[in-house]
């Protein structure tokens, strides 16, 4: 310690290595800063300009002028195709699933961190190992499965499949595994039956870790592509993910395919300014992934 | 709902091992062939274009995302400046889906109408079809999966860099280390679990690459973005044929178990 405290670098702050970079620093990271949240913010823009841009000004610079906005892209991409009925199917698609994923997750979760039954274990391990195998692995397979019931094109094809997440269970096991057993321990000896205990002790208790895996399981059902994609063949099944899809493939003005673009995104982007604090925490923490 | 993941979760990872040993076919009726699929993957040359393209989709996304999230994480560690909102603008990509990426980063790369040509020609330089080139189209696509993913592993390095204990840079700094010194031997080796778990899950990403293809090229120009998975879509809901489709995704299944595995004995090996 003597040695390093009579070092008289640190007597003198304005010769350190960290003070002589200092005014430097100061300008030129916050510029760096300032520059690459703009490129990340470009692409939007670009998109909100073009879906308000008229018709005949797709081409750019035209496209970036923002004095002659008009409302017609949106009329016209809302009449031609079936963006409102898209839109429903995929608030079902994410409304129901959320809902219902939560139940199952804390459900299960409950289950897999307080309760003791034969094959625990064996059953946690089955469960840890289907989060391993990539979606796609298991398409083919899925989607025969859904066939034979005669569940595809419709909405039981596909949300019921979905329920099934192994991610959301593992999250909520970890989340109530935190809660101390004495809290279950008394609601038994005070005759609380099974369900009673789930919905006075468990749910009050985990719900900022329902709020949060909510947020993403939303998030993931809104932006859906593949399995939406070979569910909902009829353009009525469509998506409105798998729907923008299909515009842009179709010849649709460029301005048409961005106001479509800009309707997609609203919910997400209501999500984001909501719960952005909610969204970004939890990654850090449990590096939850969509 | 037990039973929902028994026929949802567990039933489709035994049945596609079993359907890729069968010619299953749309109407149903299939014959036991055992590994004539895998044998056919193996000889095929569109599945070996398909690997190979998904393999330097790979090569480049991975580089790019990783140095992005890397980039941004270490700045808004230094400036302390709204950092809440920077972060968020990172992040914003990040709650879109990966069509809507697409469809917007094909019109700015666009030949005629696109944005960067727009800008390219105000320095006279272009136009340049940069979906339409087979030496373009990839590195094209990765910036857009890039801009659209980097904002989740900034979130992840970000907290991992604040979980550095300060105490070691300033002993770095009174040893009179430089900034570059003490990133690269402080920094970087107390990153290191946390850059590989990323490494990982961005490979990993990178592998079943899909949707912007599907969206921006539909695989081409002359299928030199026509990765993996897209030819696992085309078997399965183009040509019905199931069998090879489920053989594919088991291919795919063993590419990810190897790099996950890979992981496990690197970071093992430190710990």
């Amino acid at each position: 310690m003597v040695n390093l405290l009579d070092r008289p670098k640190l007597d003198r702050p304005t010769d350190s290595p960290r003070h002589q970079q200092r005014p430097v620093a100061r300008l030129t990271l916050p510029t760096l800063l300032t520059l690459t949240a703009i490129v990340t913010i470009v692409p939007f823009a670009a998109m909100v300009l073009v879906a308000f841009a008229p018709a005949s000004g797709s081409t750019f610079p035209d496209a970036l002028n923002p004095t002659r906005m008009t409302w017609q892209n949106f009329a016209n991409v809302l009449s031609s195709s079936d963006i409102p009925r898209w839109t429903v199917n995929s608030l079902i698609y994410s409304l129901v699933s959320v809902v219902f994923i939560l139940l199952f997750a804390a459900m299960a979760g409950y289950a897999f961190a307080k309760k003791r039954f034969p094959g625990r274990e064996l059953m946690f391990w089955a469960f840890l190992a289907t989060l391993m195998v990539p979606f796609q692995a298991t398409l083919i397979p899925s989607y025969i499965l859904v066939s034979k019931l005669d569940w595809v094109d419709g909405y039981w094809g596909l949300i019921v499949p979905t329920l099934a997440n192994s991610q959301a269970v593992f999250l909520m096991r970890q989340f109530i595994g935190q809660l101390p057993d004495e809290l279950f321990e008394a609601a038994e000896i005070d005759g609380a039956s099974e369900w009673r205990t789930f919905t006075t002790i468990v749910l009050p208790l985990v719900r900022p870790a329902l709020a949060t895996l909510g947020i993403f399981v939303f998030l993931w059902h809104w932006n859906d592509f593949l399995w939406p994609l070979v569910i909902g063949q009829s353009g009525q099944m469509q998506t409105l993910t798998v729907g923008l899809a299909t515009l842009q493939t179709e010849a649709v003005p460029i301005n048409q395919v961005m106001a479509g673009a800009t309707i997609t995104v609203v919910p997400s982007l209501l999500v984001f300014g909501l719960l952005q604090r909610y969204l970004t925490d939890s990654i850090a923490m449990s590096g939850l992934k969509a | 709902m037990l039973v929902l993941f028994i026929v949802f979760r567990f039933v489709p990872v035994v049945g596609a091992v079993l359907l890729s040993l069968t010619d299953y076919r749309l109407n149903g009726r299939w014959s036991f062939i055992a590994g004539d699929n895998y044998t056919r993957l193996l000889g095929d040359r569109m599945s070996h274009e398909s690997l190979v393209v998904t393999l330097t989709y790979t090569v480049i996304f991975v580089p790019l995302t990783v140095l992005l999230s890397l980039g941004t994480a270490l700045l808004l560690h230094q400036v302390v400046w709204r950092r809440g909102f920077f972060r968020g603008v990172f992040f914003l990509p990040y709650v879109t889906s990966i069509v809507l990426a697409a469809v917007i980063w094909k019109w700015i790369y666009d030949a005629e109408d696109g944005l960067l040509n727009g800008l390219l020609g105000l320095l006279s330089v272009g136009p340049v079809d940069f979906l339409g080139r087979a030496e373009s189209v990839l590195p094209s696509i990765a910036v857009t999966s890039a801009w659209k993913g980097f904002g989740y592993s900034m979130l992840i390095l970000l907290a991992g860099l604040q979980s550095i204990p300060r105490s070691y840079l300033e002993a770095a700094m009174i040893d009179g280390a430089g900034s570059w010194q003490r990133f690269r031997y402080v920094t970087l080796p107390q990153l290191r679990p946390v850059l590989f778990f990323v490494l990982v899950i961005e490979t990993i990403q990178a592998f079943q690459v899909f949707d912007a293809m599907y969206v921006m090229t539909g695989g081409g120009p002359v299928r030199s973005s026509y990765s993996l998975v897209y030819l696992l879509y085309d078997s399965g809901f183009k040509y019905f044929d199931f069998g090879y489709a489920s053989a594919i995704g088991l291919v795919l299944f063993a590419i990810v178990l190897i790099v996950s595995l890979v992981q496990r004995r690197l970071v093992g090996r430190d710990d």
